[in-house]
């Protein structure tokens, strides 16, 4: 069955093939191998029971039982006293940068601090949106809180960006390095922080420290990865010519392809903002300082409007910083920058009247006693009752919405897509899907994709998670499905047109930070089918980087072939179907693959909101204790990532050198 | 080439790595000397838990230490098992209602001795489970979980057309998977995943009277709000087991789940500190299931502050705060 297909594989590398031997056609083919075994085989041949290393979550229980004592013994040994070390440095670091922001400032000096640093390095407009950043949290009530965030964020964005962009640099320079270091970034994303939050704890015990190191452990990867995509984007014939003229290694780095990959380093340090700021609620929950993550997990239960407006202080705190940081990075940019001694002195009285301006509202501050935080007027009862109306209507069964939309629309969708699917993989023989998919990706990728999924799912096999791994497998596919298809018209319609564009960018800021259980819960009501909100909760998280990627790779192709294609008479559309979209190809397979590994990444939200399986197995086992039921699960999430990762990475590693 | 590259950056990561080392040096010495200054009653750090109640304990006991005894108090909200790490170095100084995380206890209290089990909030916690009180009208005999049998297809709906049974939050103990196969039930187990979602999910169906049964517990302030009532499952024995991670006969889960103390639990460094914070937590306790109810139904049924509910609790029930108080 499985194996003719194998046999017949090969031919289908060249790419002058007739229709029934094209990819399409043998992935369908194999396909309706697999679905005729499931009609016709048994329905309890699953992963067989001998084939379980069952010890295992027992050794990992006994792993972390024992870490734990060894780091509280009285004496604990140089590895536990050097992560100790570090731990109350960064929590002193975190600490002392709330002190500052709150007691030793109070609010109105904080603001001025906030606002004249962003009109002295970013110009007027930057300032205008930190000083409204501001406005926001004291209008939302919120003000203490976000400042503790704020301070926590700033070290984390800080040492996130003093770590991976280094090693960025050394992924774009060397090939051995890139290799290595991208099954840990893989890792490090997909891996839910569910998991490692115990281990975090132990070794960083709770606190700032512990939850700075949590948020970098996801924040680092983008900031690595889009680093290194700058570096080699730098067109080989400039690298070429500076080393001809004698540039030195140092030279060529500095002079030539850091400052070309500017636009790229740019980006790399929005995605680490939004990364970040995407973890506050989890990193919260082992934070003696939980700044807006406590409103949030607390208001779920209790206040859900509150959670909702804690979620859009994030988002505001996200976006302030990203615009900053982007309009500094954009006024500071040596090729635009020519001061001349007159201009040099303007700026340099700017900065010293900036400093007094700080100082003297901190005086005044403190002799009018304004307080730590700003606790006057605020509009929060009133946001309250408005976001709570919204959410009285959004969870009455009795409402048009949910009568004559969601919920036959969620029904439908269970029944008819999502039930079979899962259905069929949890149900088909194991030996059937595992040879289906290894032939699957034979076909897309190639042999050693091939080997590594085949490698893959038997490791979820034997560490004893097939069944839950088959069924989130099922869910991940429709997810990343969906959120490819949005992601790459909404990113095609956002290159072309700057108004989309512009609309678009906040939409994806805002679902890129905004906690998903917060607005996912609300989905709960409208959808009351389980799968369906954790499916909503993958798609619109994925969504957004698909987007970014197309936009940036369409954006990106080169003139000359837009102009040439032109000039043959072609029209807009056809440029862009004919021209564009094959030359950005590289971009859009970036953007699935991302988009799989983002979906990946919210396994575990989906399944507190429905999908079960794989996401709740990773939740019990950090909230009831059972480390080892959640590193078991997690492995299982990890090695179905790196299996998709390689099948859909596709010829991205040779298309190295970029686009120029 | 490669050389030149590591030439001056060398010279900066040394200067770098000895400045930061030197931070670390200091840091350290300076934790060290922070912990001994708990003069009188000072800070006391009382962690809140993401459930209502919890933010009821919480607040109530907070507003008793701060306004009685002069008492700074900290909330925390940190998750239900790091905080055990965080009590064990003193870092939270107490947790004041725990649905029995007796591997925790194992670890902490009796082997570590850095946490104290500190006894009963007053409360008595008990899973089970619920259906709305509706549908006795139409189907008495679901009274008990015998009465469920043959009648499984009235809790249809689309993912378990066979019955669906409602699945509790993944954090809390459970065994219904191994206690519907024990019970012989064609229920299908069906996780919607946090509390939240599930309360989504319930509170969808019992708005348009539709049978529902589920996992769910008291003492919970929308028992009666929701007017829940417990199905009856068979009686508890001597090899019970509520756990259904653990690996166990199926008959040994075909019982009820168990009623228990909901536990109060202390840093062993706040218990030695001498705070009179101290005595006044182990004191506290609700007088009934349903002063934390009410507590909890004006702070998240009415949006009250949670500082204000708690004010107005102590407020109206002075003789069971002058108990805490030793008065």
């Amino acid at each position: 069955m499985a194996a003719s297909s194998i046999a017949a594989a090969p031919a289908a590398v060249f790419s002058h093939r007739p229709w029934w031997r094209s990819r399409t056609t043998l992935v369908a083919a194999i396909v309706a191998v697999m679905v005729i075994c499931h009609l016709t085989l048994s329905r309890t041949l699953t992963w067989p029971n001998s084939l379980v290393w069952h010890s295992l979550t027992h050794y990992l229980d006994n792993m972390q039982n024992w870490l734990a004592a060894e780091g509280d013994k009285t004496h604990p040994s140089i590895v536990y006293r050097v992560i100790h070390g570090i731990s109350s440095a960064l929590d002193a670091l975190v600490r002392w940068l709330y002190h500052l922001l709150s007691k030793w400032l109070t609010w109105p000096a904080t603001t001025v601090l906030g606002g004249l640093l962003s009109l002295r390095f970013g110009g007027r407009r930057a300032a205008a949106i930190m000083v409204a950043s501001f406005a926001a949290f004291a209008t939302l009530g919120l003000w203490d809180e976000s400042m503790q965030t704020l301070a926590l964020m700033l070290v984390a964005v800080a040492l996130s960006l003093l770590v991976g962009v280094p090693l960025g640099v050394l992924a774009g320079r060397s090939d051995r390095f890139e290799r290595m270091i991208t099954p840990v970034l893989d890792a490090m994303q997909i891996v839910p922080a569910f998991a490692y939050l115990m281990p975090v704890v132990i070794f960083f015990s709770v606190g700032p420290a512990a939850a700075v190191i949590t948020t970098m452990v996801y924040s680092v990867p983008p900031a690595v990865r889009i680093t290194s995509l700058g570096i080699r984007s730098v067109p080989a014939n400039t690298v070429e010519a500076a080393t001809a003229i004698g540039s030195t290694g140092r030279q060529l780095l500095w002079k030539v392809q850091l400052p070309l990959a500017r636009r790229l380093l740019l980006l790399s340090v929005n995605q680490t903002i939004l990364f970040a700021l995407s973890m506050v609620v989890i990193a919260g929950l082992i934070n003696t300082e939980g700044g807006l993550g406590a409103p949030v997990t607390n208001g779920l239960n209790s206040n859900p409007a509150l959670a909702i407006l804690a979620g859009a202080a994030i988002v505001v705190m996200a976006i302030a910083l990203d615009r900053v940081t982007e309009a500094i990075a954009e006024r500071t940019d040596p090729a635009r920058r020519h001061l001349d001694v007159a201009g040099r002195k303007r700026a340099r009285v700017a900065t010293v009247a900036a400093l007094a301006a700080i100082a003297v509202t901190a005086a005044l501050g403190h002799a009018f006693s304004a307080g730590a935080a700003y606790s006057r007027w605020t509009a929060q009862d009133w946001l309250l009752a408005r976001v709570q109306s919204v959410l009285d209507y959004v969870q009455k069964p009795t409402t048009f919405l949910f009568n004559e939309i969601t919920n036959p629309l969620g029904t439908f969708l269970v029944a008819h897509l999502l039930q079979p699917l899962d259905t069929f993989l949890v149900e088909t023989p194991w030996f059937v899907t595992l040879a289906g998919l290894t032939a699957i990706a034979f076909i897309l990728s190639g042999i050693r994709p091939a080997a590594t999924t085949a490698l893959m799912f038997a490791l979820i096999g034997a560490i004893g998670e097939w069944r839950d791994a088959m069924d989130t497998f099922s869910q991940v596919l429709v997810a990343t499905a969906i959120a490819v298809v949005l992601g790459i018209v909404l990113g095609v319609l956002a290159a072309e047109s700057n108004r989309v564009s512009r609309v678009v960018r906040p939409i994806n800021d805002i679902l890129q930070t905004l906690p998903q259980l917060v607005y996912v819960i609300p989905f709960v009501y409208v959808f009351p089918i389980s799968y369906v909100p954790g499916l909503i909760a993958s798609v619109l998280y994925a969504f957004p980087v698909v987007v970014r990627l197309v936009e940036r790779g369409v954006r990106d192709v080169a003139p000359p072939a837009v102009e040439a294609a032109g000039a043959f008479g072609a029209t807009r559309l056809q440029v862009l179907v004919k021209v564009k979209i094959p030359l950005a190809r590289d971009a859009i397979m970036l953007g699935i693959n991302q988009g799989l590994i983002m979906v990946l990444a919210v396994v575990v939200i989906a399944g507190l909101v429905g999908s079960g399986a794989l996401g709740y197995a990773v939740a019990a086992g950090l909230q009831r204790g059972q480390f080892g039921i959640g590193v078991v699960a997690s492995i299982a999430i990890l090695a179905m990532g790196i299996a998709l990762d390689r099948v859909t990475r596709g010829n991205r590693g040779t298309a190295k050198g970029g686009q120029g | 080439m490669r050389k030149r590259l590591w030439g001056r950056p060398a010279r900066l990561i040394v200067a770098a790595a000895a400045l930061a080392g030197l931070a670390v040096l200091v840091a350290g010495t300076a934790t060290a000397r922070t912990t001994a200054a708990k003069a009188n009653c000072g800070t006391v750090t009382l962690n809140e838990q993401a459930w209502t109640g919890s933010t009821a304990n919480t607040y109530v006991a907070k507003y008793v230490l701060e306004k009685y005894l002069g008492c700074k108090v900290k909330v925390t909200d940190i998750a239900e098992i790091p905080v055990y790490q965080a009590m064990a170095q003193g870092k939270v100084d107490a947790v004041l209602e725990d649905w029995q995380h007796v591997a925790q206890y194992k670890q902490y209290a009796t082997k570590q001795k850095s946490v104290v089990l500190e006894g009963s909030n007053g409360l008595t916690g008990h899973i089970g489970w619920f259906i709305p009180r509706y549908l006795l009208k139409k189907y008495p005999s679901f009274k008990t979980w015998k009465g469920l049998k043959g009648h499984e297809s009235v809790f249809a709906s689309p993912e378990a057309p066979q019955g669906m049974f409602l699945g509790g939050d993944p954090s809390y103990e459970q065994k219904d998977t191994q206690l519907i196969q024990a019970l012989g039930l064609k229920l299908k187990h069906v996780t919607v995943g946090a509390e939240t979602a599930e309360v989504a999910r319930f509170s969808q169906l019992i708005a348009q009277k539709k049978p529902v049964i589920m996992y769910w517990w008291t003492p919970e302030y929308r028992n009666a709000e929701f007017d829940l009532v417990e199905v009856k499952l068979p009686a508890r024995m001597k090899s019970c087991q509520d756990d259904g991670t653990v690996k166990a006969p199926l008959k040994d889960f075909r019982c009820a789940y168990s009623s228990y103390p909901l536990e109060k639990v202390f840093s062993s460094k706040f218990v030695k500190s001498g705070s009179p914070a101290v005595a006044v937590l182990k004191r506290f306790k609700w007088p009934s299931n349903s002063d934390q109810n009410l507590v909890s139904s004006w702070i998240a049924g009415e949006h009250m502050d949670a500082q204000k509910a708690a004010e107005k609790y102590v407020k109206s029930h002075m003789s069971a705060v002058n108990k805490w108080l030793g008065k």
